[in-house]
């Protein structure tokens, strides 16, 4: 079965899902910022928007929360995807995504050193964070790799189990360290890791941007060979793919991308798993799409989801975890009974 | 018709009958342990020896108010975070409020537990009966709920008269309070028991009712969870005109209220009134969060944050 036959009989073309995508997605961010806890007419925002200084509580309202936090959530959900994207596609694992392997985790612990170190919160500088967030992002793939690696090859099953053993290792130590160093600092790393978009300042925004765009032109450059990768390794060697080179860059490239998404928003179930699935059950396996069709689908996904987390129960908020396991779920049974027989794997 | 009145007569002595034997079997054999049966706040009945007792306290506010009642001798075993009155410190630590360790408290052989409805879970308060241990629960959910704690703790520890003394001191600091505080105007307020996120004190708390007794009008009015978490759209939406910050350092008691608390970035909230004039107060918390007998001091200290024109320089909490 080629790749562009399976791509053929999922159906619609590429460039027609893209743009019904990017619809989607636009139309998320405009109800996103119109719709909030506190009802505001349509007049109200726009004037919010445009106008009105800093005491106006609907500019406040509108240009200081719900903007900056719909981007936000936009381009965590984007990055939580991608990284689910590429952490399958290396391991030809459909249940892999960042928390799976360990990642999510490690980034975790390298935000919680952060934290411990006095560099961390939400006055620090974004990069500081981001860095600290992918160096554990980083260090948990390296040993996932390191021990999953036998005689130079890394087999599926391997990588599964050594992610989850490394994960619940990171795991273990965030828990270890909040409840034996009892520092009020910590108590807010639980609030944050349970997935927290609070409001964002525009250096987070940028810096994530900036992460994001290196993650999608990282993967768009490896896709025609993740595709060959598809295959199987012995066919894609066979093909001239250096697998295990393919497979580091798309690594560190995830990895990146998971601490960035993390440092920002806390740890958020769900997305990097269904959403490349729900891409690959739209568009078939060719990861040339995939990759800007994950993006798309995961930041309208974590927008809208976000945009429930906030109004739902209003005035309490929910961590947006709850929303994204809740909603994304049954899509992803909906989903899978729809395309039944399609192999879309 | 007639029949049937005298038949449900007959039917109802003989459950009378049934119910005041039950009555005295039980307070003989109660009795003869030396033992009264106190209700506690979930409504159970909680059988106590008659003799100094051996006491644990799952709470920081349980602790003080059994100091409070002159019972701090009974005491055998507190949480790791009763530090007030000093010598609590010196007992032995059973744990957190949320899991105590169920081991260290069996170990200490106590004859009566003190638990919080509000704090501890209900399954902690299942887990110690299944043990054994007879287990007083408290619920300080409203004002009239801690007055009613103290007095039923009161109870339980043979200690009634002081702890309608305890209740009395509160009350009446209470009334200088509403004395200083009336006629004017309610602010609107906000109390934060945490800043990121943004965690409140809501409706249904004796939190609540504190603020209003300050003078002040809670912009948390919806019954939805005690302490829900808060998004910066509503603080926005609301308005309020005194953001109160819980204060949770270990030596705040010593600290005043201070106004240079305010986490810095808060300054782009310029539409939010408090942040905009500047009363936005850290106010130290551990006569405000504990639910005991110090009540009345945290309630002058919230008074004073909210009204402070109401309170002269010598009036100390």
């Amino acid at each position: 079965m080629s790749v562009q036959a399976a791509g053929r009989r999922a159906g619609a073309s590429p460039a027609v899902v893209l743009m019904w995508l990017a619809a989607i997605l636009a139309a998320s961010l405009f109800v996103s910022v119109m719709v909030g806890s506190v009802s505001l007419t349509p007049r109200e925002v726009l004037r919010g928007l445009f106008e009105g200084g800093s005491q106006d509580a609907a500019a406040t309202i509108v240009r200081k929360i719900r903007l900056p936090r719909t981007l936000l959530a936009g381009i965590v959900g984007a990055c939580l995807s991608l990284a689910g994207l590429g952490f399958q596609a290396i391991s030809r694992n459909p249940l892999a995504d960042p928390s799976v392997l360990g990642v999510s985790s490690g980034a975790s612990f390298g935000l919680m050193v952060a934290v411990l170190l006095g560099i961390a919160g939400p006055t620090a500088n974004p990069v500081l964070t981001t860095l600290f967030a992918f160096g554990g992002a980083l260090l948990a793939a390296i040993l996932v790799y390191a021990i999953a690696r036998v005689d130079g090859r890394l087999p599926m099953t391997t990588l599964l189990l050594s992610g989850v053993i490394i994960g619940l290792f990171f795991t273990s130590c965030v828990m270890l360290a909040t409840v034996v160093l009892a520092a009020a600092e910590l108590q807010g790393v639980v609030f944050w890791l349970m997935g927290n978009l609070a409001p964002a300042n525009a250096g987070t925004l940028l810096v994530l941007g900036v992460v994001l765009l290196v993650g999608v032109v990282v993967l768009t450059r490896q896709a025609p060979r993740l595709n060959l990768l598809a295959l199987g390794e012995e066919q894609a060697l066979q093909l001239g793919v250096e697998a295990e080179r393919v497979k580091r860059f798309v690594f560190v490239a995830a990895s990146l991308v998971t601490g960035a998404a993390i440092s920002a928003a806390g740890s958020i179930g769900f997305v990097g798993l269904i959403v490349p699935h729900a891409a690959r059950l739209l568009l078939g396996p060719d990861h040339r799409a995939l990759v800007p069709t994950s993006v798309l689908l995961g930041a309208a996904f974590l927008i809208l989801a976000d945009l429930g987390a906030r109004t739902v129960a209003a005035p309490t908020e929910l961590p947006v975890g709850v929303i994204t396991s809740f909603c994304g779920a049954p899509l992803f049974v909906y989903l899978l009974r729809r395309r039944r027989g399609a192999e879309a794997w | 018709m007639r029949y049937a009145e005298n038949g449900g007569y007959r039917g109802w002595s003989r459950a009378l009958v049934v119910f005041i034997l039950v009555v005295v079997v039980l307070s003989a054999v109660l009795g003869a342990a030396g033992a009264a049966v106190v209700p506690d706040m979930l409504g159970r009945p909680v059988a106590i020896p008659d003799r100094p007792l051996r006491v644990v306290s799952l709470a920081p506010s349980i602790t003080e108010t059994v100091y409070a009642l002159g019972r701090g001798e009974w005491l055998v075993g507190v949480t790791a975070v009763c530090d007030y009155p000093p010598p609590a410190r010196a007992l032995a630590k059973v744990g957190g409020i949320a899991a105590p360790n169920l081991e260290q408290i069996v170990r200490l052989r106590p004859d009566l537990v003190f638990a919080t409805a509000e704090g501890n879970s209900r399954n902690l308060l299942d887990q110690l009966e299944r043990l054994g241990l007879a287990t007083f629960a408290l619920r300080p959910d409203s004002y009239w709920g801690v007055v009613e704690s103290i007095l039923a703790m009161g109870r339980a520890l043979a200690a009634e008269p002081v702890a309608r003394r305890v209740v009395e001191g509160i009350e009446r600091r209470v009334r200088r309070v509403q004395d200083l505080v009336a006629g004017r105007s309610q602010p609107r307020v906000l109390y934060l028991i945490w800043t990121d996120p943004l965690i409140a004190a809501g409706a249904g708390t004796y939190l609540n009712d504190l603020l209003e007794l300050a003078g002040g009008r809670n912009i948390v009015w919806e019954r939805t969870g005690a302490y829900p978490r808060l998004n910066w759209e509503q603080v926005v939406a609301r308005a309020p005109e005194v953001i109160l910050l819980a204060d949770h350092r270990e030596d705040s008691e010593r600290a005043e209220t201070g106004s240079g608390h305010m986490p810095p970035e808060w300054h782009t909230w310029q539409a939010v009134p408090a942040i905009r004039t500047g009363r936005v107060l850290a106010v130290p918390s551990n006569t405000i969060l504990r639910p005991g007998p110090r009540l009345g001091e945290g309630l002058t200290r919230l008074a004073r944050a909210i009204h402070p024109g109401a309170f002269g320089r010598q009036e100390m909490p």
